[in-house]
């Protein structure tokens, strides 16, 4: 045996079990295929937004005792809510550790402004998009302003201020929009239409342009308290950065999400693999799973695209692969499957029934409900029927659930990865 | 023509992650990234190959790019291959031509190394190379040996090689056999240590720097060459090297850029520390003593787009007594003869500050990696040693 504990895939979910399982000295590698989602998520981490109407849930803890008596499917009903509350408390510590405080309501979820103006709820953000003064703000309709930077393409604080001022909260509130702009640019022949939203964190992340920003700022939103900007306010020390201007320009910053790479995201991507490291886990980002060898009720070992004829092998094994769009889940013409292990997989299998008609269909989609079964323990089904033993299933990989409809896989992931761990470190223990 | 197998960059879905992660367009803005250069840029160059445009050229090939893309798609591989492919260069350019035959400059070199490696130290010679050559006057070069490890080995090491049944063949690289003979002795001791003899066959320089500086035939000619002779006689022997660059071109690099079959090496090449690991998985760990050091250990970028790392920790936590400081993951920068140029001199120290912060920060004894053009940056940079990780392997056993 090599690890203690191999984690394929390394987002959210992978990374919250890596974290607990390093903690608690277990020797753990996360293997991970590409970078994960957290580099096109919104960096607020939600448990549960909207109730089975469609309705946004107010009070997501309250909500959750009920739908797990209902819903006995749902992931949330095998880790139980105070494995939650866990999961939650234990991730916010290892964020603030790093250095990112993530913010809640109390036990209420909050709101979040999306690129495009609408309001999501969700339960835990960063301080540049819930904190006390946040809601100061919305509710004494203060003067708005929504900055954008000048000749930035992936986004038009128009839409946002137009979609914004469609909700009850803004009706009665101010809002102006402005641009924002550096002489820097005089100096460079990048054509800065070619920015995305990294290139613009990394001169915020010049010292030496700051005072010069906050001018601009204060110049572009007028008499406003408080200024929205799209999150490029630097990735690593972005806390400071927002700090000074702050206290340059006088004024409130909230930042929006902006199209990927998702600054808000990455701030945690780089937060947890710095923790998961720290703690002496082995990050393994160049490498793919290609396949694995299921023997009776056992993981016997993994195939990676470079292992050759030497497998990769461990106690035990977490599949936090994600869902289609990682690659965790894979659709064939009228068939939905596991691509690693050939794990059994809830789905329907009339392709007409994987989608509804609209795209932004309020139910969302039923595709993004399929996923690997497992019983109680998060352990999976293999082809022939037998529940693997040594292998966890985590995040998104995951049936009975739906992200978008219930707005819930920020949560999802980590409480299920934290679950698995614990499981881990209990059966490790044990030996 | 699109060849069907070499559509990767339609793959792409312009997330920009790659362009995030790339050292060089973090270091300056005159390179639009990999997603830019790469796959958006492939679709213009397939239909007008006049659209290929210079800034290519700050591409160092580090393939982090690679490692970070969710969808799989072999970006700096499309960038090396538009870089070079599209764009003939005919003309003799003196510096790259002899920093890319590094046979011929090394094989020179070792002959009259006290005198060479007295000149290229000299302050005048710097400036000459600064100016004339464009090689940055603050560069320091590896020392030449004074004889090359094919010559030690044939002398003093063969003989002893033969009372072993189990063989590996051993591809040492230009590294170890011009400038790091120490490494090469080393590397024998440990596989002996391991209960194998150690053989070698004919070989070139694997063509790394020839493809970085697009000597593409050369670079062909060279691997047509390895590809036969590391095929001749005993071809059941794993084939091991101790550089991990020359190990990414022999394995990949010569089927996947220079479209050459390597089918009868490919599986047989293994970089030292995953074939050391393997070894110590199935029970076969020589006896060590503890070494009581603390290092920090650096990932070489083309390590880690094999996949190695894990192996080269494993290997490394088995070690007794060495207190491992594992960094996180960053580009030192050099990227082989890049950074001793002198117009991408800036952009490379640029790149490789965040490591050298790092390891101050860590404040170890010796600095570990696996890759011989990382070392030189690091020492260039820092004031700490760098050891191969088979060195300290060795270290280990020494101490009986």
């Amino acid at each position: 045996m090599i690890y203690d504990c191999l984690i394929i895939g390394g987002g959210l979910a992978g990374l919250t079990c890596g974290i607990k399982c390093a903690s608690h000295g277990l020797h753990t590698a996360i293997i991970s295929g590409g970078m994960n989602s957290l580099h096109f998520s919104s960096g607020s981490i939600d448990i549960a937004g909207y109730d089975t109407k469609g309705e946004v849930i107010k009070k997501p803890f309250d909500y959750l005792k009920t739908m797990v008596k209902e819903n006995t499917g749902h992931p949330y009903a095998k880790t139980g809510i105070p494995g939650i509350r866990g999961s939650i408390s234990f991730i916010t510590e290892k964020l603030s550790q790093e250095g990112i405080n993530l913010n809640s309501n109390n036990d209420f979820n909050h709101f979040h402004i999306t690129t495009l103006g609408s309001l999501k709820p969700t339960y835990l953000s960063q301080e540049s998009v819930f904190s006390a003064r946040v809601t100061d703000i919305v509710d004494s309709h203060e003067k708005l302003a929504i900055l954008n930077f000048k000749g930035f393409r992936d986004y038009y604080p128009e839409q946002t201020a137009a979609n914004l001022k469609k909700n009850r909260l803004f009706k009665d509130t101010e809002i102006i929009l402005g641009n924002i702009s550096l002489p820097y640019y005089m100096n460079t022949e990048k054509n800065l239409h070619e920015f995305r939203s990294i290139d613009i964190a990394r001169i915020f992340e010049t010292e030496r342009y700051l005072p010069r920003i906050a001018e601009e700022i204060k110049k572009a939103s007028g008499g406003a308290t408080a200024v929205s900007l799209p999150a490029f306010i630097g990735v690593n020390n972005y806390k400071a950065i927002r700090k000074k201007l702050e206290d340059m320009t006088g004024k409130f910053i909230y930042e929006i999400p902006t199209l990927p790479p998702s600054i808000l995201g990455l701030r945690l991507d780089h937060a947890l693999k710095n923790s998961f490291i720290n703690l002496g886990g082995e990050y393994i980002a160049g490498e793919r799973v290609v396949s694995g060898s299921v023997k009776k009720d056992q993981v016997e070992f993994l195939t990676t695209r470079n292992s050759g004829n030497i497998p990769v092998t461990s106690k035990f094994y977490v599949l936090t692969t994600g869902s289609f769009f990682s690659g965790g889940l894979s659709a064939g013409f009228d068939t939905i499957s596991e691509p690693l292990f050939g794990l059994k997989v809830k789905s329907d299998n009339k392709r007409s029934k994987w989608y509804n008609s609209t795209f932004f269909d309020k139910k969302s989609h039923p595709f993004l409900g399929f996923g690997v079964e497992t019983d109680n323990r998060f352990n999976p089904v293999s082809e022939n029927g037998k529940t693997i033993k040594n292998l966890f299933c985590a995040g998104s990989v995951l049936s009975g659930y739906n992200p978008v409809s219930e707005g819930c896989g920020g949560g999802v992931a980590v409480a299920t990865g934290f679950r698995c761990a614990e499981r881990i470190i209990k059966e490790i223990k044990n030996d | 023509m699109i060849k069907i197998e070499n559509i990767s960059f339609d793959h792409c879905i312009k997330c920009t992650v790659c362009s995030m992660y790339c050292p060089v367009s973090q270091a300056t803005h005159l390179f639009p990234g990999p997603k830019a250069s790469g796959p958006d840029a492939e679709r213009l160059r397939i239909k007008n190959p006049e659209l290929v445009d210079s800034s290519l050229k700050f591409c160092t090939n580090c393939k982090r790019c690679e490692i970070a893309c969710p969808s799989d798609v072999k970006i700096a591989e499309i960038i090396q291959n538009a870089k070079w492919n599209y764009l003939k260069i005919h003309w003799f350019r003196p510096r790259d031509f002899f920093m890319s035959r590094t046979d011929l400059v090394g094989g020179m070199a070792t002959l009259f190394s006290t005198i060479v490696n007295f000149i290229i130290g000299l302050a005048i010679v710097r400036v000459f190379m600064h100016v004339f050559l464009k090689i940055p006057y603050r560069t320091v070069f590896p020392a030449y040996e004074k004889t090359t490890f094919r010559r030690i080995f044939k002398k003093e090491l063969r003989w002893s090689q033969s009372e072993f049944s189990k063989k590996i063949i051993y591809f040492h690289g230009c590294y170890v056999n011009y400038n790091n003979n120490r490494l090469g002795r080393e590397f024998v001791k440990v596989m002996n240590a391991l209960g194998y003899g150690v053989e070698m066959k004919k070989e070139k320089c694997c063509g790394v720097p020839l493809i970085a500086n697009g000597y593409i035939e050369k670079a062909k000619k060279n691997a047509l060459y390895n590809i036969s002779s590391l095929q001749k006689g005993n071809n059941e022997s794993k084939i091991v090297a101790t550089s991990s660059s020359c190990t990414f071109a022999l394995k990949n690099e010569y089927s996947s850029f220079l479209e050459l079959d390597n089918s009868g090496i490919a599986d047989r090449v293994e970089f030292a520390t995953k074939f050391i690991y393997n070894e110590f998985l199935s029970g076969n760990i020589p006896k060590m003593k503890p070494l009581g050091i603390r290092a920090a250990y650096h990932s070489p970028c083309h390590l880690e787009r094999m996949g190695g790392v894990m192996y080269t920790l494993g290997v490394l936590k088995n070690i007794p007594g060495l207190e491992l400081i594992v960094l996180n993951s960053e580009c030192c920068g050099i990227a082989g003869t890049y950074g001793f140029k002198k117009e991408n001199y800036d952009i490379s120290l640029s790149v490789g500050k965040n490591l050298f912060t790092l390891i101050d920060k860590a404040v170890p004894e010796f600095v570990i990696t696996d890759c011989e053009t990382c070392k030189m940056q690091i020492e260039m940079n820092t004031k700490y040693k760098v050891l191969h990780p088979v060195t300290v392997i060795a270290m280990a056993l020494d101490r009986k």
